[in-house]
């Protein structure tokens, strides 16, 4: 059959499926006499088109998403791979995924990489795949990952590498626990790896936390040398290409060099620059240069400087400068600037080290000192010289005040501001209160903050409350600097939510919606924070589903707009209250509802009236009852409305946990 | 973090608006982590009840590559067909890694995991209408993109009219003809 003749059928048959189907054979018959082969061909086409049915008509995704999602996409376990034998998957991602392996030949385990055949499709990309893979493993040192062999087998590449047991320094970023020893320690042995393949005259170009290990006994790895680049789509080098064509595609562009980016020749130095990012993340928990978007990120690494590591001021603490003026030396934009080796930037670092161990200390800095510590050391040596002067200022003031006090002011009642048991508990940080107090406090505030969202708060079981607390104390514990990618300080990500107060309490009082679900549901939901940056796809402030969100009158352009989405969200969670009620305890459905949707929510509540009549409607006698509902409930759920109380009641006492705003309800003004 | 350059897709993109074929190949690697993430979130809400419209999905996939700012609308249906390649690159290697560890080489193989998540026939499925679609390719490159999108790309008719710049009842009509042709192909007949 050729297209031309293909073309004729078609029409035929066209003209055919648009007749009445009892009109068609009669139809065929006289439009095709003269050709048999046409009329044999429209006939059967028809009576296939009759047969099809709902062939076709799911869409693929609908039933092999999880293939695409790549769940357990390869089950290669005992299968083998050239000379290698798989015991299972040990991680992946978008490019090929990495396998623990056995090597048959010489009886030791393996780390095999295997990459996806279609992404080396051209022979082009597959020569340099093997010139730059026989380069990298011909690179020898105890800091980088040695690269045993490199080839094909069947549809797939694989690369067969040393097996390191151990953390990523991304992962031990996210974990909050590095000491400000051992990040000086990574830093050291990066950069001794580095040296040794600079004097290989290799650059590695894609330095990040994600491709740094440090094995279980401390050594470090320096993983992907060059590997990385050879499964990115673009390989060409020549000189009138940008970077943002060249290499780093899959990888964040927060590490990127200024040089890179210009498209310009890359060296030592852009390495010695990606180490300075990753030094400053370890240091701080957050890149210097992250914005909202990549494109900003770009500029920001071009044009701006980073912040200071540890604040503001001028570090007055001897240890912590120094490593601030070697984190700026190594992020200098003009190459000239910045420690022209790796070795360098090593021995400056190896300098601090040696500082630390001096006898007596130098400062308050220790080797085993968190690095979420820094922050607060650095404040401390700071204020310890404005002190004094502070003091003096403070005590006249004192002796002011209580002169006044005796004649002129009533001491407030404290009882009115608080409903702790004890009065000296409410002058305390929480972070200073003890088990007992912090539960009272909690217990308190969650009574007020129900109230706050309608009537009739009910009193919660210890279950409960000790879930709640939970949820404080972890988020609480963002304001000690234990900065988490993703997680600033509770003083940042407060601050950063107070400027969306006043229209989302105007969105939210049209529709006469509690302030308190309108102010803290999005710090749930994201941390207020810019769109598009939270990885499991939030889109900052109010998570809509999209169709969820056009339902609402919500463009999917303009989900990131508080203008738009504030009265969307104000919209949706009104239609809940109307069917769930507006009291306090149903506005805990109502929030359930935000989350996991309002069939599930509805369901929930069917399956618990059928176990007991007598149950009380609101999330907290769901939570009790979880066991029966459903495991989508169970994993998900019991963080979500606890959470909420945690931020409102963290928002709603700024002085009991450091921050220094006024509570956030009081942020919202009156409808304009 | 997976973060792609901003104007690199937009590009690949023209490129291959443009004609150029290999623009896809490159485009391919850039998507293919996005559509996994939205493949992954597709199977976590839908067991929660949410509903989930593909194209709502890809929107978002394209949204946040290609900055915001800079698309139009034009790259934008480009970008739809675009994934819906790419997603049927996905499932036919998936298809195709299935078969060829069933049927072993010389070496031993061991009895794969039911768990397996795509089943032998749903892999013989997807291979021969892969082999049929590649076909229908040779005799009418639309009809076979049509197809393309609304099977693959998970795209209305309306979208798919848009896409390829066509009305929507030329859309159908390729869409039945299509539908009939590959549903006696697969059957056995050709």
């Amino acid at each position: 059959m050729t297209p031309e003749r293909w073309h004729r059928v078609d029409e035929v048959l066209q003209a055919a499926l648009d007749q009445e189907p009892a009109s068609r054979a009669a139809f065929l018959a006289s439009e095709c006499s003269g050709d048999d082969d046409l009329w044999r061909e429209t006939t059967s086409l028809i009576a296939a088109y009759d047969e099809a049915g709902e062939f076709l008509e799911v869409p693929a995704m609908a039933k092999d998403a999880k293939l695409i999602a790549g769940h357990d996409d390869l089950q290669l376990a005992g299968q083998e791979i050239g000379p290698y034998r798989i015991i299972q998957r040990i991680g992946g991602g978008g490019m090929g995924d990495i396998y623990l392996a056995q090597d048959t030949r010489l009886e030791r385990l393996v780390a095999l990489k295997i990459l996806r055949a279609y992404l080396l499709s051209d022979d082009e990309r597959v020569r340099r795949f093997q010139i730059e893979a026989r380069a990298a493993s011909a690179l020898n040192h105890t800091n980088i990952l040695t690269i045993y062999d490199v080839g094909e087998s069947e549809n797939s590449f694989f690369i067969a590498a040393e097996y390191v047991e151990g953390d990523t320094i991304r992962e031990l970023i996210s974990a909050g626990s590095l000491t400000f020893g051992e990040v000086l320690d990574v830093s050291i042995q990066l950069l001794t790896g580095l040296s040794a393949a600079h004097g290989a005259g290799i650059v590695h170009r894609d330095i990040k936390p994600e491709n740094i290990m440090r094995r279980r006994d401390g050594l470090l790895k320096i993983l992907d040398f060059g590997i990385a680049k050879l499964i990115e789509p673009s390989l060409d080098v020549p000189s009138n290409r940008t970077a943002t064509d060249t290499g780093i595609m899959m990888g964040t562009v927060g590490y990127m060099s200024p040089e890179q980016v210009r498209g310009l020749p890359v060296d030592e130095r852009t390495d010695v620059w990606s180490c300075g990012v990753v030094l400053y993340e370890m240091l701080t928990g957050r890149q210097p240069f992250r914005s909202a978007t990549d494109a900003d990120t770009l500029v920001a690494m071009l044009e701006r400087e980073p912040e200071p590591l540890f604040g503001p001021q001028r570090l007055t603490d001897r240890v912590l400068s120094r490593i601030q003026a070697i984190v700026n030396r190594a992020l200098s934009k003009d190459p000239i600037r910045r420690y022209q080796n790796a070795a360098e930037m090593g021995a400056d670092l190896d300098q601090v080290r040696n500082e630390l161990e001096n006898d007596p200390p130098l400062g308050d800095v220790r080797s085993g000192t968190l690095v979420g510590e820094l922050f607060h050391i650095a404040t401390r040596a700071r204020s310890k010289s404005y002190r004094r002067q502070w003091l003096f200022v403070a005590g006249a003031a004192l002796l002011v005040l209580l002169f006044a006090g005796a004649l002129l002011i009533k001491r407030p009642s404290l009882k009115r501001q608080l409903n702790t048991p004890t009065a000296e508990a409410t002058k305390k940080l929480y972070l200073q209160m003890d088990e007992t107090e912090r539960l009272a406090f909690v217990a308190a505030q969650e009574q007020r903050i129900s109230a706050m969202m309608g009537d009739r708060p009910v009193k919660l079981n210890d279950e409960a409350l000790r879930v709640i607390k939970q949820d404080v104390d972890r988020y609480a514990a963002r304001s000690e600097g234990l900065n988490k990618p993703g997680q600033d300080s509770l003083q940042t990500s407060y601050a950063r939510a107070a400027p969306q107060i006043p229209t989302i309490a105007r969105a939210f009082q049209a529709r006469k919606i509690p302030i308190v679900v309108g102010i803290y549901l999005p710090m749930v939901e994201s941390d207020y924070r810019p769109c598009f940056e939270n990885q499991i796809g939030a889109r900052g402030l109010f998570q809509f589903l999209p169709p969820t969100a056009a339902r609402y009158g919500v463009k999917y352009s303009e989900m990131c707009d508080v203008d738009k989405v504030a009265p969307a969200a104000a919209h949706y969670l009104a239609d809940r209250m109307a069917e769930l009620g507006d009291d306090s305890q149903s506005m805990t459905l109502v929030l359930l509802s935000y989350n996991r949707g309002d069939e599930a929510v509805r369901e929930a509540l069917r399956q618990l009236r059928e176990t007991d009549p007598n149950y009380e409607r609101n999330f907290w006698t769901l939570f009790a009852n979880r066991q029966k509902l459903d495991a989508g409930f169970q994993r998900e759920s019991s963080g979500y409305v606890p959470y909420f109380f945690a931020a409102a009641i963290i928002g709603e006492n700024p002085d009991a946990f450091d921050l220094h705003l006024p509570p956030l309800s009081t942020l919202a003004v009156g409808p304009n | 973090m997976m973060a792609v350059s901003v104007s690199r897709v937009t590009e690949l993109l023209e490129s291959w608006r443009e004609g150029d074929p290999s623009a896809l190949t490159r485009l391919t690697p850039l998507i293919y982590s996005e559509l996994r993430r939205i493949a992954h979130r597709y199977t976590q809400r839908e067991a929660q009840g949410h509903t989930l419209q593909t194209t709502a999905l890809v929107n978002e996939a394209y949204l946040r590559l290609a900055n915001q700012e800079k698309a139009n609308w034009q790259d934008h249906r480009h970008f739809f067909a675009a994934t819906a390649q790419v997603m049927r690159h996905i499932l036919i290697d998936h298809a195709r890694r299935r078969r060829y560890f069933k049927h072993g080489g010389d070496l031993q193989r061991v009895p794969l995991d039911d768990a397996l998540q795509i089943s032998e026939q749903r892999a013989d499925e997807l291979i021969a209408l892969d082999e049929a679609l590649s076909e229908l390719r040779e005799l009418d490159v639309r009809k076979h993109r049509v197809v393309e999108m609304r099977y693959f790309g998970g795209l209305s008719l309306a979208e798919t009219a848009t896409a390829l710049s066509v009305s929507e009842m030329t859309v159908r009509r390729d869409w039945r003809a299509a539908k009939a042709w590959l549903y006696r192909r697969v059957n056995g007949e050709s």
